[in-house]
């Protein structure tokens, strides 16, 4: 019954990273669209690099 | 982890360190008035830049390694060639220089003035004269202005352009336009005491600092939005992000007459890691004999640099289990 309850609760942690991790993914992703257009859509290839460069 | 090296070549409290863009190089400006570069590899001594006549408070290089410049509490900022050693300018200012940063395409320098005897606190942009041999410099900055309320105490340029980023003594941190000195964003409660230390993320879209109110905190470089709280047990006094590690690097300690009245393990002076995105603390490097005073990452992630206010400067090597360590699991984080 132990065991259960600790793979539950590890289960629900395990979400709660899984959770963190995509918000920040999703974040990281609009924040190199909006560095991108910063740098100007002309110059696109930089804003390229930029990314590369990480 | 590979036994780390200490160096000694400062006589006195270190106050800030940088890599160079390849991490060759590190740069350790400190109260005995030097300023030295070191070989990273191995963390011997290649040079040292002598003139200033007073505690170097902070110091930049640009992404060439070709200028390097400092600020210090003689009140002047100096321009450097990385490669001779050699002053190329100075600037002299009323009151100290506490912070020194390049803008990103290495055109301008933000530095911060210290508040002092009938004089305001100031933030000054210069741009540089990148042609001939450095010697060529406007005396006059392009802007300047003085925050009002709390002073500043760190600067940046964030990535959108025209604006400085600033953090302050009373835990603000803030978006100045850069021409009419205006505060165009602030966060008032981003600290609740002193910011020491603010780095960017390499596409400066994001930063962290660190603070005497015991937390690390990563924020959003356009909305000042807190993403993450790195709350510790001592004050903090330098934070590093890891390159392609999902780490932050926090470093301090309290001062050694306070030490006995607090508890132990804040007189054990250890870097600490921290997952960036769970908030979790997730190893402890020891080192200094005092608090740490600055930290810097290596920019290809293979280690770090410290430095103390016990005057050493400690390179760390991280070995092939710090790579392989995945203690939450195989997921992707991005940079």
């Amino acid at each position: 019954e132990d065991a259960a309850e600790e793979s539950n609760v590890s289960a629900e942690l395990i979400a709660h990273r899984k959770r963190l991790v995509d918000e920040w993914n999703a974040w990281r992703a609009r924040c190199k669209e909006e560095v991108a257009e910063e740098l100007g859509v002309g110059q696109e290839p930089s804003g390229r690099q930029e990314e590369e460069r990480e | 982890m590979r036994p780390t090296d200490r160096t000694a070549g400062h006589e006195r409290s270190l106050t800030q360190i940088k890599f160079n863009k390849e991490g060759d190089l590190i740069f350790t400006a400190s109260k005995d008035s030097i300023v030295n570069v070191w070989f990273s590899h191995n963390g011997e001594r290649l040079g040292t830049y002598e003139g200033h006549n007073g505690a170097v408070w902070t110091l930049d290089v640009d992404s060439q390694s070709h200028f390097l410049v400092t600020g210090s509490a003689d009140n002047e900022m100096r321009l450097w060639s990385v490669q001779t050693g050699k002053c190329l300018f100075v600037w002299e200012f009323p009151t100290a220089v506490k912070r020194v940063a390049f803008s990103e395409d290495d055109a301008e320098i933000v530095c911060i003035t210290e508040q002092r005897m009938g004089y305001q606190g100031a933030i000054r942009v210069f741009r540089l004269n990148r042609d001939g041999d450095g010697t060529q410099q406007n005396t006059e900055p392009q802007s300047m202005f003085h925050p009002v309320g709390s002073k500043a105490t760190v600067c940046a340029f964030p990535y959108m352009s025209g604006l400085i980023l600033t953090g302050h003594e009373s835990g603000k941190v803030a978006l100045f336009d850069a021409k009419s000195g205006d505060e165009v964003l602030s966060n008032e409660r981003a600290h609740m005491d002193v910011v020491t230390d603010l780095q960017l993320s390499p596409d400066r879209s994001y930063f962290l600092t660190s603070s005497k109110d015991k937390t690390a905190r990563l924020h959003d470089a356009k909305t000042l939005t807190v993403l993450k709280t790195f709350s510790t047990e001592t004050p903090l006094n330098s934070a590093a992000l890891a390159p392609n590690m999902p780490y932050v690097l926090l470093g301090g300690g309290q001062e050694a007459m306070n030490v006995t009245t607090t508890s132990l393990r804040q007189g054990k002076f250890e870097t600490r890691f921290w997952h960036k995105i769970f908030e979790e603390e997730v190893g402890r490097v020891k080192g200094h004999f005092g608090p740490l005073n600055t930290i810097a990452a290596h920019p290809s992630g293979t280690g770090y640099a410290s430095g103390g206010e016990d005057g050493f400067v400690r390179v760390h090597h991280y070995d092939d289990s710090y790579f392989r360590a995945k203690p939450y699991g195989d997921v992707e984080i991005l940079n």
